[in-house]
């Protein structure tokens, strides 16, 4: 078929027309003639991205027939997605059109207008190249299925099913434990703004067991899933009954599997055994859940009471953000009591990072309990030996000492993980897609982490990440509505591949699957985000980018070198 | 600042830019009108990851006297890791340039970010007049390709 | 009849730009109101973000692009909110939107109308360290990239003198000194506040010397001075001079005290400055003056231990007594130790790392949003243990330091989660 390509230079008011001989381009341009069945339509004008640039491009497409479209303009950072958009208007597929940036590239950065005209002829000529070995592409639009399963019935997991359920979304909740709540279900004591949190999550339970829209299957497990945002398939599994396999159909997926405690009675500077008056936060909290006080093993209250931070901080490498404020929470515990209780705390680092927190702190501190800054500290069963942070040395004995545990991923994460097939990050939390501006993702489209999860954290913060991801899935997935994904993406051609799975290492959204059968690797379209990676990785060549194929970017740079 | 017996060459290179950040970075660079040498012709692939060893041979095989990939700084790519497989590749290119006896200098890696405009002119310039002291690719005079 | 196919947004910082993205992706038409004529927020002042120390730009330029082009999204710059009527599903607001006397259709920002104006002025967006004209875009690669002229020094908008300069420059006819400022009515059926933050005025503790000495930085000027695209160009030189640093005092929660709370950010800014120096400057001798490292985030420990290594701790007693003096352009930092004894350090350069306090319009938002503030004075949510977004006005939410200091992380996390929280409360409504 005959070839029609219209070039149209933007003199970009002054910006383009002043620097480089727009005319000289066009005479130049006009002249190539690579090959016989190749027509050339050349043409300057004003401003291409006004109103009118935009009509006028429509009618030379119509007009003259255009088969591909080369416009000399600005960076397709600002307007590839207008030309995109006029193609989309006309019959030409956008994706035999190429914007050639000369005005960043040669205007503005050349001061000689000979150079400068030289070398926009010379990228031209490379567009004009390029545009005629790209190939139409046709945008797929897929069905979506707008449910969800949430992992974990932790007040994370809850909260997800909640926002869900309210938006509409059947949600399957699977817990591998056999009751909801996780954690924060037990406490009797919260954060002094959180004192309807004990009723409130109750009452969350309750909702997410009555909801129409939520299925609860406890004593639960994932098996395996597949498929894409917008359509996987998982399977679960009950644990007592191994026989047991639901198949679910669901459109996204919430990990919400929490956390668990850093084993203190590991770490060197802790010696206790199970008699000795030495507990874990989290077991007063139970304690307190359990009988309403907190005794020793004899059952008596504790006259003095020891409490010690960052337990298996070092060792664990972050600052678990919630404990100082969970001890501090337990210390006034202490004091409500009983208030001639001794309470001592024993930290390193104060990380009090909320509003209300060191109006609380200062509140404690204010009913008598101390506050003690130590460089070092060690137990043997209640007995704490510390240096303080002027190297002096003390020795204490204490009724009952209270440890804060680092918190860490709950038991299970990397095997859930590996079924998932989502990243962690190296503290063993799940990794997000982006730590600031993309917290709640995953790398893979339709994952979300949530909650402890994802780190530690505590229940407010908790609760923000569910509704977050809750928002995104209802934002991304509508029901009755079809999702595009992107058509410049990878593809393997089945005839070079060797199997290697070299791509399948690279790729950072696990787009590349291999196909057993044919001992291929095989890019699945609707994941892949078409970075190109996997082009760069492969050592048979085969696999091309669409619209970033070897040939078309060797047309484009073999101007250059001309 | 002409090096009298240079004038005569002006060296052709190419440079791949990834589209978030060194792409970007071009932009403001031109918006800034800063002066950059007009030696160097800008392919935007999406990620620096893009660039395979094919494409740096086959341009230099094509004549190209220098090379330039540039892209996000480490950890800042828009698709996770991309870059740190471009650092590898790129340390593997420049293994091959060497057995093959080319120079590797003609090969350069660069990371800048969308906000160092300035810092894309200065790379930009300095590689041309490193290769433009390097003189011509020896391909282009050889009879040998 | 309700308006809730229509949201307002206010203030385009990042959690205001996440939240409008998607709002206009689940279908609504959103109104973003920010009073700057960028948007962007504070994120983009920062050459890199922690945790990954990332370039903010390449990480906010999309999101600023992507807000822009949506048809979904009316991104209305130089604009207040006045006032807010009616409830929701039907609120009433009336919004002031100064002129900007460029086009934002016609301007294609090039730039050339900036150097023939005669009127230069300090750049507060630029922490006054650089300056602007009275036609400006705050910084290179502001977007939108389209300039506005500030009437009050304009020559002949003040009627000071006759001047064309700017418009004739213009080669598209995009400066129009006619345009006025526009009075407009938007009808909304929930509102977003996410106004973000300022700092602690630290020239209020005169102990440090801001002000006085020019050598001491707040953490925000050293975010510009060390900007690619600041004032400097990113070459950090002591204030009206060419020095460079060799010793620097980084000093943590200025105004914590005062404030009566930890800003759960500042830690890791002054961390991060501090690799800034060493990276930029190579062997600078570096110091950390703090009290607690807050560094609460599964990466965050990491990076002080990282940073940590190529800086000297000096942990002190009290924030009281420590005091900065100055002589022959030498800082004298004295402060008490560990061991309750007196001590001080020699440096050329003191940044302090001020505590992040409400919004310069905190007061006057809460009131038109009828809202309550909290005890600190941020914007107040609902009260009762677990609301995360909304407040006490139903169909008003809050996301961003506008809540509460807060890092990018945190905040974008907010702005998603109060967009369920709105949708939610729109569909109730329809339903
Ligand atoms: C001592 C202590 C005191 C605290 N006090 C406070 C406080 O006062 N205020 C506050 O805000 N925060 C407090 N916190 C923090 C609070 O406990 C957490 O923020 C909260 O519990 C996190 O909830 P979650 O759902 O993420 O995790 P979890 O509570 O751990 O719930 C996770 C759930 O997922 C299930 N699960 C795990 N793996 C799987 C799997 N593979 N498949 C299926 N299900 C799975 C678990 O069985 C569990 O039910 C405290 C923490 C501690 C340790
Ligand atoms: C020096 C410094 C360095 C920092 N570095 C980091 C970092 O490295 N990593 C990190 O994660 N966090 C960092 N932070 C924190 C980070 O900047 C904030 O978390 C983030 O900017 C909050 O975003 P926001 O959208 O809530 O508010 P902002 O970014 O402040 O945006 C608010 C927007 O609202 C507009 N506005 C204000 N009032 C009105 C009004 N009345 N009407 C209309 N619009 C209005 C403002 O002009 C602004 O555009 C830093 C903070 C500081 C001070
Ligand atoms: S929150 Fe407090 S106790 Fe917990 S790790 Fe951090 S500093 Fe230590
Ligand atoms: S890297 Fe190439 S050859 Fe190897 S499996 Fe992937 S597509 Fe096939
Ligand atoms: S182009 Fe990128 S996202 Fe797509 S399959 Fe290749 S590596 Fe994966
Ligand atoms: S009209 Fe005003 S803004 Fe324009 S050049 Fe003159 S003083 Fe500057
Ligand atoms: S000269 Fe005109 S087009 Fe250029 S930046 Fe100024 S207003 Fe915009
Ligand atoms: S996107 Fe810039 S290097 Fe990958």
């Amino acid at each position: 078929m005959k070839k029609k390509v219209g070039i149209y230079i933007c003199q970009c008011g002054p910006n383009i027309a002043d620097n480089v001989d727009i005319d000289k381009i066009i005479e130049s341009v006009s002249a190539f003639n690579d090959a016989d069945d190749l027509e050339i339509v050349a043409k300057p004008y004003g401003l291409l991205c006004s109103g009118e640039g935009k009509d006028y491009l429509k009618q030379e497409i119509e007009e003259n027939g255009l088969t591909h479209l080369v416009i000399g303009a600005c960076s397709p950072r600002d307007h590839n997605n207008t030309f995109i958009g006029v193609c989309k208007e006309t019959s030409l597929n956008p994706y035999l059109y190429k914007l050639i940036n000369i005005r960043e590239h040669c205007a503005w950065i050349i001061h000689d207008k000979d150079k400068a005209t030289e070398k926009a002829i010379q990228y031209i000529r490379g567009g004009l190249r390029r545009v005629l070995y790209q190939s139409e592409l046709f945008e797929n639009k897929l069905d979506t299925n707008p449910d969800v399963l949430v992992i974990g019935g932790g007040i994370a997991g809850i909260e997800a099913a909640l926002s869900l359920a309210d938006a509409d979304r059947q949600v399957f909740l699977i817990e591998k434990t056999d009751r909801l709540g996780g954690k924060a279900a037990t406490f009797k004591t919260v954060l002094p703004k959180q004192q309807d949190a004990v009723e409130a999550i109750q009452l969350k339970i309750q909702t997410v067991q009555d909801h129409p829209h939520i299925q609860v299957m406890l004593n639960t497990r994932l098996d395996r899933i597949i498929g894409f945002l917008g359509n996987f398939e998982a399977e679960v599994r009950s644990i007592d009954d191994a026989e047991k396999m639901t198949e679910l159909k669901i459109g996204a997926m919430v990990v919400a599997s929490g956390f668990s405690l850093y084993d203190a009675s590991t770490h060197p500077d802790f010696i206790f055994s199970g008699d000795d008056e030495v507990y874990t936060a989290l077991q007063i909290e139970q304690m307190i859940a359990e009988k309403n006080q907190v005794t020793t093993r004899s059952g008596k209250a504790p006259k003095s009471v020891a409490m010690i931070h960052c337990v298996g901080r070092e060792e664990v490498g972050y600052c678990s953000q919630i404990c100082c404020n969970a001890m501090i929470k337990l210390a006034a515990r202490f004091k409500t009591q009983s208030p001639d209780t001794t309470v001592k705390v024993f930290f390193r680092d104060l990380c009090l990072p909320h509003q209300d927190d060191q109006a609380f702190y200062n509140e404690i501190k204010a009913q008598g309990v101390e506050f003690v800054r130590v460089n070092r500290i060690a137990t043997e069963g209640s007995q704490i030996k510390f240096t303080t942070m002027d190297e002096n040395e003390g020795s204490e004995l204490f009724d009952m000492v209270v440890l804060a545990p680092a918190m860490i991923p709950a038991d299970g994460t990397p095997d859930l993980a590996t079924k998932l097939g989502i990243s962690l990050h190296e503290t063993g939390f799940f990794q997000e897609a982006h730590q600031a501006i993309n917290p709640v993702a995953t790398a893979t489209d339709g994952i979300f982490i949530v909650g402890t999860a994802h780190g530690p954290r505590g229940i407010q913060a908790t609760l923000l990440q569910a509704q977050a991801a809750a928002s995104k899935i209802r934002v991304q997935l509508i029901p009755g509505e079809q999702i595009v994904p992107e058509v410049r993406v990878s593809e393997t051609l089945e005839a070079f591949c060797m199997g290697c799975k070299t791509c399948l290492e690279v790729c950072h959204y696990g787009a590349i699957v291999f196909d057993e059968d044919k001992g291929i690797s095989v890019v699945k379209e609707a994941v892949c985000r078409g970075c190109g990676n996997c082009v760069g990785s492969c050592p048979s060549g085969a696999i091309q980018l669409k619209h970033f194929t070897n040939p078309q970017l060797y047309q484009e740079m073999i101007e250059a070198v001309q | 600042m002409d090096k009298p017996n240079q004038n005569e060459f002006k060296p052709k290179i190419v440079g791949f830019l990834c589209n978030w950040c060194t792409y970007a970075a071009a932009d403001l660079a031109g918006s800034s009108k800063m002066e950059i040498d007009s030696a160097l012709t800008v392919i935007r692939v999406m990620c620096s990851s893009r660039v395979d060893p094919n494409l740096i041979l086959t341009i230099y095989f094509n004549g190209a006297d220098g090379i330039l990939i540039a892209g996000c700084h480490p950890g800042d790519c828009h698709y996770g890791k991309g870059n740190y497989f471009t650092r590898r590749r790129y340390a593997q290119m420049k293994q091959v340039f060497e057995t093959l006896n080319l120079d590797p200098g003609r090969l350069q890696l660069s990371w800048i970010s969308a906000a160092e405009g300035n810092r894309y002119a200065e790379v930009v310039n300095a590689f041309t007049e490193k290769i433009t002291a390097l003189g011509p690719n020896p391909i282009n005079q050889s009879s040998l390709f | 009849m309700s308006f809730s196919n229509q949201v307002l947004v206010i203030g385009a910082g990042i959690a205001g730009m996440e939240a409008s993205l998607m709002l206009a992706k689940s279908g609504k038409k959103v109104f973003l109101v920010e009073k700057l004529s960028l948007i962007g927020g504070n994120v983009i002042k920062n050459e890199e973000s922690f945790p990954n120390l990332e370039c903010s730009t390449c990480m906010v330029a999309p999101i600023q692009q992507a807000v822009l082009q949506d048809p979904n999204i009316e991104t209305m710059t130089l604009s207040t909110v006045e006032k807010i009527d009616g409830d929701v599903g039907h609120f009433e607001v009336s919004v002031l939107k100064k002129a900007r006397y460029a086009s934002m259709t016609d301007c294609i920002g090039c730039g050339m109308c900036y150097e023939p104006c005669p009127v230069s002025l300090s750049n507060e967006w630029e922490e006054n360290l650089g300056e602007k004209k009275a036609i400006y875009v705050p910084t290179a690669g502001s977007l939108p990239n389209v300039p506005a002229i500030e009437a009050e020094h304009c020559l002949q908008l003040s009627g000071k003198k006759e001047c064309n300069a700017c418009v004739e420059a213009c080669m598209f006819g995009a400066i129009d000194l006619s345009e006025t400022d526009e009075q407009m009515q938007l009808e909304v059926g929930a509102i977003l506040l996410a106004t973000g933050s300022d700092l602690f005025d630290v020239s209020q503790l005169t102990q440090f010397g801001y002000g006085k000495y020019p050598s001491v930085y707040t953490s925000i000027e050293f975010e510009r001075l060390f900007a690619s695209n600041g004032p400097t160009l990113g070459e950090i030189k002591i204030r009206n001079s060419d020095r460079q640093p060799k010793a620097v005092a980084m000093i943590h929660c200025v105004g914590r005290e005062e404030q009566g709370y930890c800003s759960g950010v500042c830690c890791m800014v002054s961390l991060k400055h501090a690799h800034f120096l060493k990276h930029k400057l190579g062997d600078v001798k570096l110091f950390n003056l703090y009290t607690d490292f807050c560094v609460p985030d599964k990466t965050h420990q990491k990076f002080q231990k990282n940073i940590i290594e190529e800086t000297q701790s000096i942990f002190h007693t009290s924030m009281k007594d420590i005091k900065v003096t100055e002589a022959d352009s030498v800082l004298n930092v004295a402060y008490i130790d560990a061991k309750g004894k007196e001590a001080s350090l020699n440096v050329d350069m003191v940044i302090l790392a001020p505590a992040i306090i409400p919004g310069k319009d905190t007061e006057v938002l809460s009131r038109i949003a009828g809202i309550e503030t909290t005890e600190i004075g941020f914007l107040g949510l609902k009260s009762g243990g677990l609301s995360t977004v909304e407040t006490a006005r139903e169909g008003v939410f809050l996301a961003g330091c506008a809540e509460g200091p807060k890092d990018v992380q945190s905040s974008v996390t907010q702005a998603e989660s109060a967009v369920g929280g709105m949708l939610a409360r729109l569909s109730s409504l329809t339903s």
